[in-house]
């Protein structure tokens, strides 16, 4: 193990607390104190940090996590109610503020770039702070942090030495055994960082170390803060060698050299174990409760970490791909044209067999990449926290299915784009004056809602607010202004909603901290099309704003229609297909630019002519001899004219070639190929941004 | 796919064979292709398969000359005809060898392949400026004086896509 994997795994741990703290903080601030358990956990967290940074030998890290730790400790003993009410804003402040702190000092040790040093400013609050629940707790006398734990710490390792003396071996009888402070955290780490000091100048054959695997199996952890690290060397010059890297090393808390002594063979293996367990009984029914309590605690944690394994999403990523041949394979194989007429009937119970596993393993492989949107969710609340202090209004953020569990890339990317939405609401939607929602008839304080559904085929996102909607003659003038929309066109509702996105359009004059910078919806759109789904905008005014993202679940397998226009065949996504019509030439209807239409139930639609649009070599050319394709994305719907339906499959997206990318292909609503069955290719169709390249052609 | 991919393989390794003779030289190993009465080396190291039965799928909105995507193992891989990439009349039919640089694969349509050569690399010499072909990087005369190899760039060939 490198110190690249250390740290990795440092600033991984550190970034998984600083989550776990933020939500902790944005809670209690809701009910405006800290329980006990938030506290204890709080403290922990602080202690973990502080002793993992001074490790990693951060000092400004650790300096400020432990005036933290110091901060808490005064809470913990005195509970919340030492810190006074009008204090309480700015310790949720200063919690708040530490949290970003740390995030950012971690993106910089990510990034290699040198720490910010100065934090005493960052500091000083926090020694105010102190000063400020001290001034009340001047009777209650702080014990010191260590005190109470420290003796049972000490004692428990010490009662069991003289029978570990004959732990070890006849070769390697020089033994130091080290113990670390208690709760310093990543002990199986510090333990063997000490056995790389120790190499530097001891020969690996002249040094052994107990328990072996330190470096890579965190559960030794608690061996190690039990009984404690043994290094055992060949010579005593090397063990007094390496006396003071031990006692120089960070958190070491105590050391002691032992010899070792040949035991009776028949108790050399057991005697250890038992006369370490009969001290430590006896320390536990003499500890106090809560002692004994941690101690069963300790097991019971360690089996739940145990049945969860961090695997690399480059894994994941393999293992779809291979499924997806798989898949493919299947589909292959059972359909072979050399089956054709035949009647086999051991084949065919075998091939449904093999086609129900195939179908298992892929919900399977898929589920593995499956993670809840809840922390993408919780994000939201600190951001419309900190909006509501710094805009001066008052809105509550309502959270609904955030178990719903959406692919992983998915949730990478939908973060942007909810947190863009959330900002729009808080900055524009939401009322500057309370007074105004008042006179509306509306609850003072206003609702953000958030929610996730998935409706098995797409995840479907909203985000409403409940302010004031969007002024339809103020988004027409504006985007009038910059030159989107024509003066001389009427436009619908939906359609002025629509300027929203487009790129360049931002309808706060005010460029604010928060948005209007011109980007934002348009940001959002792009980033949603781009996972393959669209956004809506629905408003009214006076009662707020609406959009909504529908992204498909998975885009690595989806159901697809096939349908071949001359020798091409492609896949039309079975979510954008609203119905198929078979029409004559009379139906069409011809506008005075060479277009085409057709009336159909409510409305007319456009008819594109895949043929025509994608100059391909063959394909019908009268309508009589091909089939219409009603589809429907986002807010375009249209007619596609092709030759034949083949039916429908389910189909493994794979990405174009990267070469092919180059032309600009999916400018044209070619997202991406799949394999069929039968080896050939068939392109998969993006219905929006055909319609989108038609209308711009 | 189809099942006919026949792989060049017991001729390469007979030619290989013949040409490692003359070891101890800076040598790299070129794959050597006609293109309309042309000599064009490429890099032996990126040529990944040579067949010769094949079926592309048009993919539309491209450049003439991509005949479109084929299906290698489950890979999908655009299809190049060098042919009208250099400005020359298309041919009836080819070969196509499939290359991979850096991680970019790309078949290129050719009329047919010729050997594998061992060529010392001070033997490349740059081509005139004033002749300067985007997607030569080099020539040199083949040792056993049949004629002039083009070096083929491969970067230039697969980073110039949207050139034109």
């Amino acid at each position: 193990m490198s110190n690249n994997d250390i740290l990795d795994m440092y600033i991984y741990e550190t970034n998984t607390l600083l989550e776990q703290l933020e939500s902790i903080v944005l809670d209690a601030e809701k009910e405006n104190t800290f329980s006990q358990d938030n506290v204890n956990e709080i403290f922990r967290i602080m202690h973990t940090i502080k002793g993992s940074s001074a490790m990693m030998e951060f000092d400004t890290l650790a300096r400020v996590s432990h005036r933290i730790e110091d901060m808490f400790f005064l809470i913990r003993e005195g509970t919340m109610s030492v810190v006074k009410d009008e204090d309480r804003p700015a310790l949720f402040d200063v919690m708040l503020h530490s949290v970003d702190y740390f995030r950012e000092e971690m993106e910089k040790v990510e990034a290699e770039q040198p720490l910010n040093e100065d934090v005493d400013s960052f500091l000083g609050n926090i020694n105010s702070l102190i000063a400020k629940i001290k001034g009340e707790e001047i009777p209650a006398e702080p014990a010191p942090p260590a005190a109470a734990p420290a003796p049972a710490a000490e004692a428990a390792p010490a009662a069991p030495v003289p029978a570990q003396t004959t732990e070890g071996s006849a070769e390697f009888p020089f033994g130091l055994r080290v113990f670390f402070d208690e709760g310093c955290g990543m002990e199986n780490l510090r333990a063997f960082m000490l056995v790389t000091s120790v190499q530097g100048f001891c020969a690996e054959a002249d040094f052994t170390y107990q328990p072996a695997g330190v470096e890579s199996d965190s559960s030794l952890s608690e061996v190690v803060i039990e009984h404690g690290f043994l290094l055992q060397f060949r010579s005593e010059e090397d063990r007094a060698r390496a006396v003071p890297i031990v006692m120089t090393a960070g958190s070491v808390h105590s050391y002691e050299e032992q010899n070792y002594v040949p035991a009776p063979p028949p108790a050399a293996e057991p005697a250890p174990a038992a006369a370490e367990a009969a001290p430590a009984a006896q320390k536990a029914a003499a500890a106090p409760a809560p002692q004994s309590g941690a101690a069963q605690q300790h097991p019971q944690g360690q089996g739940q970490k145990e049945s969860l394994i961090s695997v690399g999403l480059s894994k994941l990523d393999q293992l779809s791909a291979i499924v997806g041949e798989i898949v493919i394979t299947e589909a292959m194989v059972t359909g072979s044209p050399d089956l054709k007429g035949l009647h086999l009937d051991a084949f065919s119970k075998s091939a449904r067999q093999l086609r129900k596993l195939t179908d298992e393993l892929q919900d399977v492989s898929m589920s593995l990449r499956m993670i809840p949107v809840s922390n993408t969710f919780q994000k939201m609340n600190r951001i419309v926290r900190d909006m509501c202090k710094k805009l001066n209004k008052q809105v509550k953020l309502t959270l609904v299915g955030e178990n719903t569990e959406v692919d992983k890339t998915i949730v990478d990317s939908i973060g942007d784009p909810i947190m863009h939405m959330v900002r729009n609401s808080m900055d524009h939607g939401i009322e500057e004056n309370v007074e105004d929602r008042i006179a509306a008839g509306k609850d003072p304080v206003g609702e953000i809602l958030l929610s996730a559904q998935d409706t098995g085929s797409e995840v479907i996102i909203q985000i409403s607010d409940d302010g004031a909607g969007v002024n339809d003659e103020a988004v027409l003038a504006k985007a009038i202004r910059n030159g989107i929309a024509s003066p001389d066109v009427e436009y619908s509702h939906k359609e002025i909603l629509n300027f929203l996105m487009a790129p360049g359009f931002s309808t706060n004059a005010q460029v604010t901290e928060f948005s209007g910078r011109g980007v934002g919806m348009d940001v959002v759109k792009s980033g949603v099309e781009s996972l393959g789904g669209s956004v809506s905008i629905t408003s009214e005014q006076g009662k707020g704003m609406t959009t909504i993202m529908r992204i498909p679940l998975t885009m690595a397998i989806m159901d697809g229609m096939e349908v071949s226009v001359g020798d091409s065949i492609f896949t039309i996504p079975i979510n954008n297909i609203r119905s198929s019509i078979k029409l004559t030439e009379a139906d069409i209807l011809h506008d005075s630019v060479d277009g085409e239409m057709v009336k159909m139930l409510d409305g007319y639609y456009p008819v594109i002519r895949a043929r025509d649009f994608y100059n391909l070599p063959g394909g019908a050319e009268r309508i009589d001899d091909g089939i219409l394709m009603w589809l429907e994305s986002g807010d375009c719907s249209y007619c596609l004219f092709v030759d034949e339906l083949l039916g429908e499959q389910q189909i493994v997206v794979k990405p174009l070639p990267a070469y092919v990318n180059n032309f600009d292909i999916k400018n044209y609503g070619i997202t991406g190929c799949s394999i069929l069955g039968d080896g050939n290719i068939s392109i998969i169709l993006d219905a929006g941004g055909l319609y989108a390249a038609a209308r711009n052609a | 796919m189809s099942d006919k991919n026949v792989l060049f393989q017991v001729e390469d390794e007979e030619l290989e064979n013949a040409v490692q003779e003359d070891e101890g030289v800076d040598s790299r190993k070129y794959l050597i292709f006609t293109v309309d009465d042309l000599k064009i080396g490429i890099d032996a190291e990126q040529v990944v398969e040579i067949m010769n039965a094949y079926s592309a799928t048009y993919l539309p909105m491209m450049p003439s000359y991509i005949q479109g995507v084929f299906n290698m193992r489950g890979q999908i891989i655009p299809i190049m005809d060098i042919r009208l990439r250099l400005g020359k009349p298309p041919a009836e039919e080819g070969i196509l060898i499939v290359i991979d640089y850096n991680n970019n694969q790309l078949g290129i349509q050719v009329d047919s392949v010729d050997l594998m050569l061992d060529i010392p690399v001070e033997s490349i010499v740059p081509i005139p400026s004033q002749s300067a072909q985007k997607l030569v990087s080099g020539m040199c005369t083949l040792p056993d004086g049949s004629g002039t190899m083009l070096v083929l760039d491969c970067e230039q060939l697969i980073a110039h896509g949207c050139g034109d």
